[in-house]
């Protein structure tokens, strides 16, 4: 593993800020695999979500263009016939990397045969809810004095056949704002303006998101860093509307009790993006780091790196809004 | 290793399945030597062997009544060194937070087991093997599974004792879900909700069968588990190498009867006992212990209509 942080506590913010900066870089150099993409923790085979956001994150370092070539090179090769990528080159079936891998590919090289593959399979994939087998078991067998949702609102699964969540809904639609309307496939507004209505459907009383059950047996459910860092990044052109606050105020919030590296990170990016920004995330993620190296998690690592660069250097901000709300 | 053909066998070919109800009131106590003592007593071999401790760490929970407490963890960890296993790891893989290092550092696992590194894996990162499932409950036919639990050679399922708001209980056996990697199936492993709770629960158990269970079940949880019950002291461990009869055993002191569980009478079946003429008990019996456990009304109909079902 890399050196100790060494930090001390009256240590400039900025100063440990610049260490972690190059710890993270330093941890995503010397964990790209021979065959050119990231593993999800140190030593293991390559991945890729932590291939994707790498290749994200190096986007804006020169000295690694060489090496995010590699990344792109490796989720190439690793896209399916049919436009998706699985969890991992070799995987037969593709699923939830798509949005995050063609992400990637179109930050680094902009419109290409793959990253308009991945964009119609996304576009083509629809989450199992809603479909007449669907809704035929939910007439024979109906749920919803369990659970609280408007499941004609599709937004994206995790795999197919299985239902609409936040996190891979929020991941397609940060895709789909991040590229260009007129490379859109014809589907694509729907699905935007769905997969938008089911975050908000989605929200748990209150704000905030968990992974995707707002209330089960009429109870509220708990509320989670993670998801709803990314529904409102997804959710971002509507600042200003009253659920957004709501999140950001449990967000902030949640702040002081955020206990791994990965959910701080979001929710600074989170945050800041909507000019909410939070004192102590550089001293607490490098708190984080002396205690458990980020436990070697890669993903880990480039979020962070993210999160520690200034809003304009974030190569996957799509829409910053310099107001605060 | 727990991936073995002969653990599929109709129950009545099956021997009896020990299983021991331990006392412990607090999770002071000293759980190591209670865990090690029945391990023992009940003949699993771990010399020599790596062993995977696969606990239910389910979210970040300061207040310690959803997840198997650390100290279980700690102890179990413990007693499998000083019975000479070659290497413990603790393994999870959560089914509904990505930030698995939050959880652990919320728990204060590291008080238990010391620094992370080399100790805990993320089960929903590791590498993984395209495995065939043994059983044809579900659809699936294959599922990714961690490498870790592929190739380890004692595998350890370290549940809380739990209602669930699906299946009614949840313990050793639907504690594996945890097994299923999120990087392969998501968070939550939505996957295998679709494909049927009770069947996808038989199918990975028939596939990785852990060879010992542990339950935590010094402080449980009643009515809306496994999240949002409410906490409920039992004081007991229980533990035994087959995970059908440890499951029946808990479901029984928590005043419900196992055969109205769907998955558990599905497991009766090829994977383990549940009859409870068929599961001897050691230390405590179950009458000494039950402790009827609060569930959703909806649950109601699982309860046991006479003490002893």
């Amino acid at each position: 593993m890399l050196e100790s942080l060494a930090l001390n506590a009256g240590r400039p913010e900025s100063s440990s800020a610049e260490t972690l900066k190059d710890l993270c870089q330093r941890l995503l150099e010397l964990n790209q695999n021979d065959d050119g993409g990231w593993p999800y923790q140190t030593g293991l085979q390559s991945a890729v979500e932590p291939t994707s956001w790498a290749v994200i994150v190096l986007k804006n370092y020169p000295e690694h263009s060489e090496a995010a070539g590699r990344g792109v090179a490796a989720l190439k090769s690793a896209q399916l016939a049919d436009g998706s990528w699985p969890a991992r080159a070799g995987h037969r079936a593709g699923c939830w990397p798509t949005s995050l891998a063609t992400l990637a590919i179109f930050l680094h090289e902009g419109s290409s045969e793959p990253v308009r593959g991945g964009l119609a399979w996304l576009c083509d994939a629809w989450p199992a809810e809603g479909s007449v087998w669907w809704r035929v078991r939910n007439w024979l067998r109906p749920t919803s004095s369990v659970t609280r949702q408007d499941s004609s609102l599709r937004g994206w699964s995790w795999t197919p056949g299985a239902a609409s969540w936040v996190e891979p809904t929020a991941y397609c639609l940060l895709l789909l704002n991040a590229i260009p309307g007129n490379l859109h496939p014809s589907q694509a507004a729907r699905r935007k303006r769905l997969g938008e209505a089911m975050l908000y459907d989605r929200m748990c009383p209150g704000g905030g998101w968990n992974s995707g059950n707002p209330q089960v047996y009429g109870i509220a459910g708990e509320r989670r860093v993670g998801p709803t860092a990314w529904a409102l990044l997804a959710l971002r052109e509507y600042a200003s509307r009253p659920e957004n606050r709501q999140s950001l105020d449990w967000l902030e919030g949640a702040w002081p009790h955020i206990s791994g590296p990965l959910s701080l990170s979001l929710a600074h990016l989170c945050l800041e993006s909507y000019g909410r920004p939070q004192t102590g995330f550089e001293a607490r993620l490098a708190a984080f780091y002396e205690t458990n190296d980020f436990l070697e998690n890669i993903l880990a690592a480039a979020i962070s790196l993210i999160a520690l660069r200034e809003e304009e250097e974030r190569p996957f901000a799509c829409h910053r809004h310099r107001t605060a709300v | 290793m727990s991936y073995a053909i002969s653990q599929i066998m109709p129950s009545f070919q099956r021997p009896p399945s020990r299983v021991a109800i331990r006392r412990a009131q607090a999770y002071s106590a000293d759980l190591a030597s209670l865990i090690q003592e029945t391990v023992c007593e009940l003949g699993l071999e771990v010399r020599h062997k790596s062993v995977l401790l696969k606990p239910n760490f389910v979210e970040p929970d300061p207040a310690g009544i959803v997840n198997t407490n650390p100290a279980v963890v700690g102890a179990a960890r413990e007693a499998f060194l000083r019975l000479g296993a070659s290497g413990v790891l603790v393994g999870e893989g959560p089914g509904h937070e990505r930030d698995t290092e939050g959880i652990v550092e919320t728990i204060r696992l590291r008080d238990h087991i010391g620094k992370l590194a080399g100790k805990f894996v993320d089960l929903n990162l590791d590498d993984v093997e395209l495995v065939p499932l043994r059983t044809r409950a579900s659809k699936l036919r294959e599922l990714y599974f961690p490498r870790t639990v592929v190739t380890a050679d004692v595998v350890v399922s370290m549940p809380k004792l739990k209602t669930h708001h699906w299946v009614g209980a949840t313990l050793s056996l639907k504690n594996m879900f945890g097994i299923v990697p999120g990087s392969c199936y998501g968070w939550p492993k939505n996957t295998l909700h679709w494909a049927g709770i009770s069947q996808s629960v038989l199918d990975i158990n028939s596939t990785v069968r852990p060879d010992f269970a542990i339950v935590d079940g010094i402080v449980g949880m009643e009515g809306n588990g496994p999240v949002q019950g409410e906490a409920k002291h039992c004081g007991v461990l229980v533990m035994g190498s087959d995970p059908v009869a440890v499951d029946a055993t808990c479901v029984r002191i928590m005043g419900l009867a196992p055969e109205r569980i769907d998955y558990l009478a599905k497991a009766a079946a090829v994977l383990g006992h549940i009859d409870e003429r068929q599961v001897p008990q050691i230390a405590e019996n179950i009458n000494s212990v039950r402790t009827p456990f609060q569930v959703l009304p909806s649950f109601e109909k699982l309860r046991a209509s006479q003490p002893g079902i």
